[in-house]
């Protein structure tokens, strides 16, 4: 069964004339497991896209089906996600922030902790649970955000640019920690992002889609083998890779 | 400078201002009659503070402060919210809001004796009348601090609106909603001085303004000295538990 299944989804935004279309015929099957990632022009509804897989918003048209259901409101034990930058809560500690979707199912607190001292290992920042989110650089906030997603275990992570304010080195570094953890815990991710390298290192599959009304224009299979490395960047494959999606990208905008 | 330095300077100057008022009036630098001697002044003070009379005035300004504030706070909070909260509501009552807002609260308290005479719900409504602007605007802004972004993290973890409220709303309001507490009350107390001092029979207000013009200098600092240090611990108390709930906000 795929872990998410989407079938014919358009979505049309009310607006003074009848309603601006912003997603088209968007059908997306994704294997339980795997690494996904969406990349596109600005505004081409890939957000939107997005939070309709969280059930955060609701489609005009077509299906979603999560782990074989439809996610007519968000699902935290399904689907977790996680945010571009500064999405922690300034006034809770890093531990605080990871425990949150626990504390509003009324996790015990032991466990709510235990839980999320495991999620602060996982991602690298053993000892820092203490710190409140102004103290964190830039990665190490994503690296709490996705300890947040993680916490209650869904089968899905949904990624909207969670990297996209880092700069370049931190950004790739968090990537490859980012590939560490999904090894450990094999999710399905859905990943959002601009960067066509970050793409082609991450994915299974990349997704291209088109500007406003988004389409999916290609589906690009990345063959590279894992454990992915930085060398792999410096490889034809990697680049023509890249290229080629980059031409997709030109011709959709 | 250190912080250790900085705080001798503050002490330092303190000590300073206080020895000059000592010592000035009792040298016959500066009149007497005017500026008494500190020490008489805090003489007088207890003296005042074992008198019936004043703890009379004492009772009855505290409890027209604290009922102002009472009715003043919660009430315009609420307002502040719905103006924020509300498209519909905002739109058409706060620019009228805004005007009210601009104007000096005092040239209505006429109206108010008219009304209410020159009692204690005179004194109530006058004050909470010119504090509640204060807050509802205070409280506009407290909610417009809450990030949306803030708010859909928590939706897509499955928050219900209640836990919203409790888990987003309160705690990125909390530093705004405490400057505000502070802040009103200052506009408070101001109200309820302005009231008594202008026409009542009794409170402190009334007493300081008594004072003033029977020429009893040493009863007039000792009052203002009196309400001074009230003012003072309350805004010190307040701005302590801003800076707790603050820490974050940088």
């Amino acid at each position: 069964m795929s872990a998410i299944a989407v079938e014919q989804l358009s979505h049309v935004y009310a607006g003074a004339e009848g309603g601006v279309p912003a997603l088209e015929d968007i059908t997306i099957d994704v294997d339980a497991g795997k690494f996904v990632v969406i990349v596109g022009p600005s505004g081409c509804g890939k957000t939107s896209l997005l939070m309709m897989l969280a059930g955060l918003r609701h489609q005009t048209q077509g299906t979603i089906l999560c782990a074989g259901k439809p996610i007519p409101e968000p699902d935290p034990e399904r689907v977790g996600v996680v945010f571009q930058e500064a999405s922690l809560f300034p006034w809770l500690t890093a531990l605080d922030n990871i425990e949150f979707p626990l504390a509003l199912r009324g996790t015990p607190r032991d466990d709510r902790r235990r839980r999320a001292e495991e999620m602060l290992s996982l991602v690298g920042l053993d000892g820092f649970g203490g710190r409140y989110p102004h103290e964190l650089s830039g990665g190490m906030k994503q690296r709490v955000s996705i300890a947040r997603g993680l916490v209650q275990d869904p089968p899905v992570l949904l990624m909207d640019e969670p990297f996209a304010a880092l700069d370049e080195q931190t950004r790739m570094t968090m990537g490859h920690e980012l590939l560490r953890i999904w090894s450990t815990t094999r999710k399905t991710v859905v990943f959002i992002t601009h960067s066509l390298t970050e793409a082609v290192y991450l994915a299974d599959e990349v997704l291209v889609m088109s500007d406003r009304p988004g389409r999916i224009i290609d589906r690009i299979e990345i063959s590279l083998p894992r454990p992915r490395t930085y060398e792999m960047m410096a490889t034809d494959t990697f680049g023509k890779l890249r290229e080629r999606i980059w031409q997709q990208i030109r011709k959709a905008a | 400078m250190s912080q250790a330095q900085i705080v001798a300077f503050r002490l330092a100057l303190l000590a300073a201002v206080f020895a000059a008022w000592q010592l000035l009036p009792s040298h016959g630098i500066v009149d007497a009659r005017l500026l008494p001697p500190l020490g008489d002044v805090l003489a007088m003070l207890g003296e005042l503070l074992g008198r019936s009379q004043v703890h009379e005035a004492i009772a009855v300004t505290a409890s027209e402060v604290i009922v102002a504030f009472v009715i003043a706070v919660p009430l315009g909070a609420a307002i502040g919210v719905l103006a924020a909260e509300n498209d519909y509501f905002g739109q058409i009552f706060k620019p009228m809001l805004f005007y009210v807002f601009s104007v000096p609260k005092s040239i209505f308290l006429p109206m108010f004796i008219l009304i209410f005479g020159i009692g204690f719900e005179q004194k109530v409504a006058y004050a909470a009348f010119s504090t509640i602007f204060i807050v509802i605007m205070s409280a506009t802004a407290a909610v417009e601090s809450v990030k949306t972004d803030h708010v859909l993290v928590a939706r897509s973890y499955g928050a219900t609106r209640t836990q919203i409220l409790l888990r987003i709303y309160v705690p990125s309001m909390m530093p705004v909603l405490l400057e505000t507490l502070r802040i009103s009350m200052i506009f408070n107390f101001t109200g309820v001085m302005i009231a008594e001092m202008y026409a009542s029979r009794t409170g402190i207000g009334h007493l300081i303004a008594n004072w003033g013009e029977n020429f009893q200098m040493p009863q007039l600092f000792a009052g203002v000295i009196l309400l001074a240090a009230v003012a003072i611990l309350f805004n010190e108390v307040i701005r302590h538990l801003e800076v707790r709930f603050s820490t974050w906000r940088t």
